[in-house]
């Protein structure tokens, strides 16, 4: 080994340092109470899982993204890319002793082997909810109710909720006669916004005009509660039809939850996960070039595992909401102690014992490990990183 | 700075031959500033009464700019899209800057079929196009990443071909290569980030709805 060994950390890897490890705990303790306040429970899973796992249920494809890896009957694992195929398969026992609806939530780090961007490494932490059992516009108001105030309650002032229905696409490209494949083209599309694209793709498609000017308007259909009413009069097909009523139920309901503020439809909205059935979201915040949050509801995944069972949720990305704080200016509460125990020599075991008093009473004591002078002490009074210090000598307290 | 602030839309311009054209398309619909030329010292150029600032980037990481929100939008050539493969949403064709991504090789070297130029060694300033486009024909080359005078490349031995983007095919003839495919057209594309497009939609898409009117009004002139 070289002299000087420089350890390096893998690629996609990072370190929470004090300062960012205490504000990550402050977010994840913050929602753990928020969850918990909605009545969801926590649940933990394995941090890796067998690959037929992940492949069989997610639809998402992963493929070369994942983390792989053998355990000694060579059969193959991989770290969990997400934490919705995991919750899936808990709940799917679950459910079958349980009366629905089932209400989970998870803090925890998952693992994608990806370009690293802003906020997000090959290793990540989410925090989410899912909620299982559940059909209907009650239950995704409540979960987009509940991803608005999960990023009041981090901090964020400024954010915007986009808001779509993946049946809206669907009940156009299955309606028209189009190929799989180029069905499946359209919808890269209209994920990536890549208007050029699906301009060539439709002109080549040799569909109507009319319904080809209605594909590649989805991607600009943005906007207020005008926009679904505006849709309505122009669209003919039930399911497409059936979306937009979906729609304006929820949002309905997220005016009484009163934040039907945050939300903009956003029609061209699928997001990359093929595993979505029905209103699908992410969050968005000034300053942040990638989304916030994500979720929807997914109703087929829990029957790969055997119960039929409808389920809607979301992901939030731990580091997107401590670096969106960041560029927002918004730094985390005063991180200070609020004590310092220094002590002169022979009144170590008095300074033990009223580190032991104040610990107690619930305040943030770092005590010596030494005797210390009135010198040395002084400097630490002036370096301000304490909010006060007790300097105790001959069995008196100062 | 930058998309963090939501009063203004920045706009990041690529250096070099896309430069004049696409500043000049963008004064036709109303957005410009004072100062703004590819030579300008200035890093960020405002115009602060029209709440919009530009950020002129060299070409390659203009796609980068754009996918982490440090420009809202930005113009750049599909050529560097497909290669930088970046997470952006391409919202408009304008049409102008038009070249070809192309495969060209010595006229000592042509070959009746494209199979024949397997195992050759092709350099390139496009690695990961180049790349792309073999294996889809589902030949395998040897690929030689370059950063400027690709045509040097087969003169002196140390590829067989090029992938390189023309426009004229005038360098080409100048150094006896001829071109025996081509890979795709590139034009100046309009791109926006993903979350700016949402959070400022109104106004770029009517940014878009502009230029989209500028470019039809001149193809059909």
């Amino acid at each position: 080994m070289n002299k000087q060994f420089l350890p390096r950390i893998p690629y996609g890897t990072r370190d929470f340092l004090p300062k960012e490890a205490k504000q990550k705990r402050v977010i994840e303790n913050s929602l753990a109470v928020l969850f918990s306040r909605w009545g969801y429970d926590e649940v933990v899973t394995p941090t890796f899982e067998y690959l037929e796992t992940i492949d069989v249920s997610s639809g998402a494809d992963f493929g070369e993204n994942l983390f792989k890896f053998f355990d000694n009957t060579n059969s193959i694992l991989a770290l969990r890319p997400d934490m919705t195929t995991p919750m899936a398969r808990v709940a799917a026992t679950r459910l079958k002793e349980t009366n629905p609806p089932l209400r989970l939530f998870y803090l925890t780090n998952v693992f994608r082997h990806e370009q690293a961007q802003a906020g997000r490494q090959c290793e990540f932490y989410q925090a989410g909810v899912e909620l299982l059992g559940a059909p209907g516009a009650s239950a995704d108001a409540e979960i987009i109710a509940l991803a608005i105030e999960s990023m009041r309650q981090a901090g964020l002032k400024d954010f915007q909720i986009g808001l779509g229905q993946v049946g809206f696409i669907n009940g156009f490209t299955e309606e028209v006669a189009v190929s799989t494949l180029e069905r499946q083209r359209i919808k890269q599309c209209i994920v990536n916004r890549n208007l050029v694209g699906l301009g060539e793709i439709l002109t080549a498609s040799g569909l109507d005009r009319e319904t080809q000017n209605i594909i590649s308007e989805i991607p600009l259909l943005h906007g207020g509660e005008e926009v679904i009413s505006k849709v309505y009069k122009v669209v003919k097909n039930a399911v497409s039809r059936e979306a937009l009523d979906n729609l304006a139920d929820i949002h309905r309901l997220l005016t009484s939850y009163g934040v039907g503020q945050y939300v903009k439809f956003d029609l061209g909205l699928i997001r990359d996960f093929d595993y979505y059935t029905g209103m699908v979201f992410e969050g968005y915040t000034p300053g942040l070039g990638f989304p916030l949050l994500g979720g929807g509801r997914y109703d087929n995944m829990l029957a790969t595992f055997g119960v039929d069972s409808p389920a809607t949720g979301f992901a939030l990305g731990i580091e997107r909401i401590m670096l969106a704080l960041e560029r927002q200016g918004i730094t985390p509460s005063n991180v200070s102690k609020d004590l310092y125990i220094a002590w002169v020599e022979g009144a170590q075991a008095e300074a033990i014992s009223l580190a032991a008093k104040y610990r107690q009473d619930g305040r943030t004591v770092e005590l010596a490990l030494a005797a210390q002078q009135p010198a040395e002490v002084e400097t630490i009074k002036l370096a301000g990183q304490y909010r006060d210090v007790v300097y105790v000598k001959d069995n008196h307290a100062k | 700075m930058t998309s963090n602030d939501m009063e203004y839309l920045t706009i990041a311009l690529p250096k070099g031959k896309l430069f004049a054209p696409a500043a000049k398309m963008l004064a036709e619909v109303g957005y410009t500033a004072e100062g703004l030329s590819e030579d300008s010292r200035k890093l960020v150029i405002a115009n602060d009464e029209l709440k919009v600032r530009f950020i002129i980037v060299k070409t390659a990481d203009l796609p980068t700019y754009v996918e982490y929100g440090a420009a809202d939008i930005g113009i750049i050539g599909k050529d560097v899209l497909l290669e930088e493969d970046k997470d952006v949403y391409e919202l408009l064709d304008l049409k102008f800057g038009l070249c070809r991504m192309m495969l060209a090789v010595p006229e000592a070297l042509a070959q009746d079929r494209l199979a024949d130029y397997a195992h050759m060694r092709v350099a390139t300033k496009y690695p990961k196009i180049a790349e792309r486009f073999f294996r889809d024909a589902g030949i395998q080359v040897e690929i030689i990443k370059l950063n400027g005078s690709i045509e040097l490349a087969p003169i002196v031995g140390l590829a067989e071909m090029i992938v390189d983007l023309v426009e004229t095919g005038r360098t080409l003839k100048e150094n006896k290569l001829i071109e025996v495919a081509r890979i795709h057209p590139a034009t100046a594309r309009m791109v926006a980030n993903r979350v700016s497009f949402k959070m400022k939609f109104d106004r770029i898409n009517k940014l878009k709805e502009d230029l989209k009117r500028l470019v039809e009004g001149v193809a059909e002139k």
